[in-house]
């Protein structure tokens, strides 16, 4: 896998989930000064244009390293599962007949709890959506990619979730 | 894998490369910044690592007012507009940058212009006929302009060129050469139209545009530099048309923005028109004539800036009562558009991750945070006292000039600036629905890519709707441009892959490229932006400026090259009159010779639209022809008297003889060179 696309290879990071912010936060400043295209303001179209995409790729692996569940997507990702993709074999992982009863189960809790229950519902889910990330975050640590990809899917789902009840939220 | 909205156009590729400027060599020191203002422009020098300075008038005034007059043809710009907005208030155009990459459904504020929109997504003003026709100069012929077959119709982007224009002109007096390129300052909250918009206007203007610079972030330079700040800082910049809010954090050398947010089309000139709303309310008049509404408007503004000291004022609208005005009138007034602007802060708060006490500094810009109710608001909002101890008005500007001179190549203090895109970037997909695929406040540059499928053997092509803003469905959302793709080979459903590249660069513009994954080919694609000038459009107007340069050097030069052939003509009838009888000095052979020469250059002057190349050949022959003559006057001069003088004396006496023909306007310097005899 390249540099463009393994954002740990880029920052100069061990492949791990545990990772130290002030770590990340330097490398970014170091890499964004070397590679920012104000450098190459008034040189051709091809040395601007690469700084374009150099920049480009840091900023993105930077936005990945920075955020916890990104940072796990990217490790599942480097593991050889794609949650982007609908590949049978390395694509994400169809959820569970049971998780998506859950799913059902709480969406009837949302449309019949009132303000209140809305409030409720949205706890809980927030609440299981960190403990997808956290139980993906100790499979990826135990190597356990397929294991660390279902609880990222679940954690999708639920973040969808919250965002749709924000969004119809007053 | 994305399922996006796709539609058979057939067809082949098109590749559009992303517009291009050919390499151009820098010239440290030469760059100038431009903070372009809704209501007031200014432009800023900061050669060679230099304190930035604003260039200001001869009144000492900084301030160029974003005011184009089209009453004369080029246009005037600043105050000189400005003064004539009473008289010609169609022909007058004031705030443009409300119009910017807008389209005509956008506009739903009030506005003495005549508006048309004959190509979608380009809003057209009309400026009545050209100047010196009938139609626009008449009086009481406010709404003919706008009817007239022969009337012209600007875009916002071209009126901002003229400004841009006349801030060039500006620098370049003070630099005394021309200047290498500019930073031209954005409100952080500018979309891709808004800012293709300006940058096409900088192309217009005939600028090289090293970056455009969000205006809080050029704040932040200002500051930072100034005060060698470190730590977490919040702009809040309320201009007269705009309003930005953004979250930075200093780090040795690194402005990083971590959020920015506000409205595009909120400022001072709204908290004017809500008083003079007011005032017309109060002083009994209902239903004011357009000229009653725009008097009232400038008597609003002029208030507002007397109760930043005063409690209260008094006010006198033609034709009505004088009444008074406090500033609790005014404040309770302004609260409410007040208010949005503190949503954005709190936003953009939450978006940087953040909460008000953990900031180390609140920055104040733009001259409507003088208003004493704004600052107590900012001041509760971020739980501290802001800082403005820099010049709201000028701050920007300054900033803009630092990242000028770093981007002219003057070896300056490095410094980064990590901007953000100040909107999503979205997807339009089946139903309407949008998919984000650069999130707001991702620093820019930034890039995403997107594998598209075809859903049928038959597609051979794919439209791409891309639209910018926070909102679920596209068309809440701020259309940017569709893409078109074509000649996507054919092969069974959703076995076709193109990867499509949506790049935003460091100006947050975007562009788009396309890969078909089977041969790694790399295709562009055709643009359709669904505001403003197409890319030839803009090349036209760039091609129109520059023949206007051209009209212009070719002026200048021929209005040179008659002024010298007037000192030639002159200088040497001067010499006939004097000494031409003397046959010894002038043979007649010669006489008729050089009258003829001296004819034939009255000839070539007497067409007052001669260019610069028949004057000069005149010129060349008549000096061709007076070189004997003015030779053996010379000579005749160093002989009388010059024996037995020191080589001293023959030098002053030649300076004096330079001198002499110098006075007389005279010519021929080469005859005094010491080979000659």
């Amino acid at each position: 896998m390249s540099v463009d696309t393994d954002p740990f290879a880029l920052f100069d990071l061990p492949r791990r989930h545990a990772a130290a912010r002030e770590a990340i936060e330097q490398r970014y400043l170091e890499l964004s000064r070397a590679a920012h295209p104000d450098n190459v303001v008034g040189e051709g179209t091809a040395a601007r244009r690469a700084a374009v995409e150099r920049a480009s790729a840091i900023n993105a692996a930077y936005r990945t390293l920075r955020d916890p569940a990104l940072r796990a997507e990217a490790l599942v990702k480097l593991g050889g599962i794609d949650l982007d993709s609908t590949d049978a074999e390395r694509g994400a992982p169809h959820p569970t007949q049971a998780f998506l009863l859950e799913m059902i189960d709480l969406r009837e809790r949302l449309e019949d709890g009132g303000p209140a229950g809305v409030a409720a519902v949205r706890d809980d889910v927030e609440a299981r959506s960190d403990a997808a990330l956290d139980a993906a975050v100790a499979a990826l640590d135990a190597g356990e990619v397929r294991r660390a990809a279902e609880q990222l899917v679940a954690r999708r789902y639920f973040q969808r979730f919250l965002d749709e009840t924000d969004s119809s939220a007053p | 894998m994305t399922s996006v909205s796709i539609h058979d156009t057939g067809a082949l590729f098109q590749i559009a490369e992303p517009t291009d400027s050919r390499r151009a060599p820098r010239r440290p020191g030469r760059g100038i910044g431009i903070d372009l203002g809704t209501t007031n422009s200014l432009v800023a020098l900061a050669p060679h690592g230099a304190a930035p300075r604003v260039l200001r008038d001869s009144a000492g005034s900084g301030l160029v007012p974003s005011v184009v007059a089209y009453t004369a043809d080029p246009p005037l710009v600043g105050r000189a507009a400005q003064a004539l907005q009473a008289e010609h208030p169609s022909q007058v155009l004031s705030s443009v940058k409300r119009l910017m990459g807008r389209g005509l459904a956008d506009i739903n504020f009030a506005h003495p212009y005549h508006l048309s929109e004959e190509t979608p997504g380009l809003l057209r003003i009309c400026v009545g006929s050209p100047p010196g026709s009938q139609v626009g100069s008449l009086p009481g012929s406010q709404d003919a302009p706008g009817l007239s077959a022969s009337s012209r119709r600007v875009t916002p982007t071209e009126v901002s060129a003229a400004i841009l224009r006349e801030l060039k002109l500006r620098a370049e007096a003070e630099l005394g050469e021309p200047c290498d390129g500019a930073v031209i300052t954005v409100p952080a909250y500018f979309d891709d139209a808004q800012r293709q918009a300006t940058r096409d206007a900088g192309r217009i203007a005939g600028l090289q545009v090293y970056r455009l610079l969000a205006e809080p972030t050029a704040a932040a330079l200002a500051y930072g530099l100034d005060r060698g700040g470190e730590g977490l800082f919040a702009v809040y910049d309320l201009g007269g048309g705009t309003f930005d809010v953004s979250i930075l954090r200093l780090h040795k050398g690194v402005f990083q923005v971590l959020a920015t947010g506000g409205d595009s089309a909120l400022g001072g000139d709204d908290f004017d028109r809500a008083l003079a709303a007011h005032l017309l309310q109060k002083a009994g008049s209902s239903e004011p004539s357009p000229n009653q509404l725009d008097a009232a408007r400038l008597a609003a503004r002029a208030a507002k800036e007397r109760l930043t000291e005063e409690t209260a004022t008094r006010v006198a609208l033609p034709g009505l009562p004088e009444l008074e005005v406090t500033r609790a009138e005014f404040d309770a007034l302004i609260e409410p558009l007040a208010q949005r602007t503190l949503r954005a802060c709190r936003q953009a708060l939450k978006d940087a991750g953040l909460r008000a006490p953990e900031l180390d500094g609140v920055v104040l810009v733009g001259g409507s945070t003088r208003v004493p109710k704004v600052r107590e608001l900012v001041a509760e909002t971020f739980k501290r006292p802001p800082l403005a101890d820099i010049d709201p008005d000028e701050v920007v500007a300054w900033g803009a000039a630092i990242q000028a001179d770093i981007l002219s190549g003057s070896a300056r203090e490095g410094v980064t600036l990590l901007d953000v895109v100040p909107l999503s970037l979205g997807l339009e997909t089946m139903g309407g629905i949008v998919e984000k695929i650069i999130p707001r406040n991702a620093t820019i540059p930034i890039a995403a890519r997107q594998v598209f499928t075809n859903y049928a053997e038959h597609q051979t092509g794919m439209v791409i709707h891309a639209v910018q803003g926070e909102r679920e469905l596209a068309r809440d959302c701020r259309s940017l441009a569709r893409f078109d793709l074509k000649g996507i080979p054919r092969l069974p459903p959703s076995m076709a892959r193109v990867e499509v590249t949506f790049q935003l660069d460091a100006d947050a513009l975007l562009t788009v490229s396309a890969r078909e994954l089977m041969t790694g080919v790399r295709q562009s694609v055709e643009v359709k932006p669904t505001y403003g000038l197409s890319e030839e459009e803009v090349d036209r107007l760039v091609m129109d400026s520059l023949d206007h340069a051209g009209d212009d050097y070719a002026r200048r030069n021929a209005a040179e090259a008659r002024v010298e052939l007037g000192r030639v003509v002159l200088a040497l009838r001067t010499a006939v009159t004097e000494v031409g009888h003397l046959r010894d000095l002038l043979p007649d052979d010669e006489r008729v010779r050089l009258e003829a020469a001296l004819a034939a250059a009255d000839a070539a002057m007497a067409d007052p639209d001669a260019v610069a190349e028949p004057l000069n050949r005149a010129r060349t022959a008549l000096e061709k022809i007076s070189e004997p003559f003015a030779r053996r006057r010379m000579e005749r001069a160093l002989n009388a008297g010059m024996a037995g003088k020191s080589l001293h004396d023959i030098e002053r006496a030649l300076a004096d003889e330079e001198a002499l023909q110098e006075k007389r306007a005279g010519h021929s310097p080469e005859l005094l060179e010491p080979e000659e005899p």
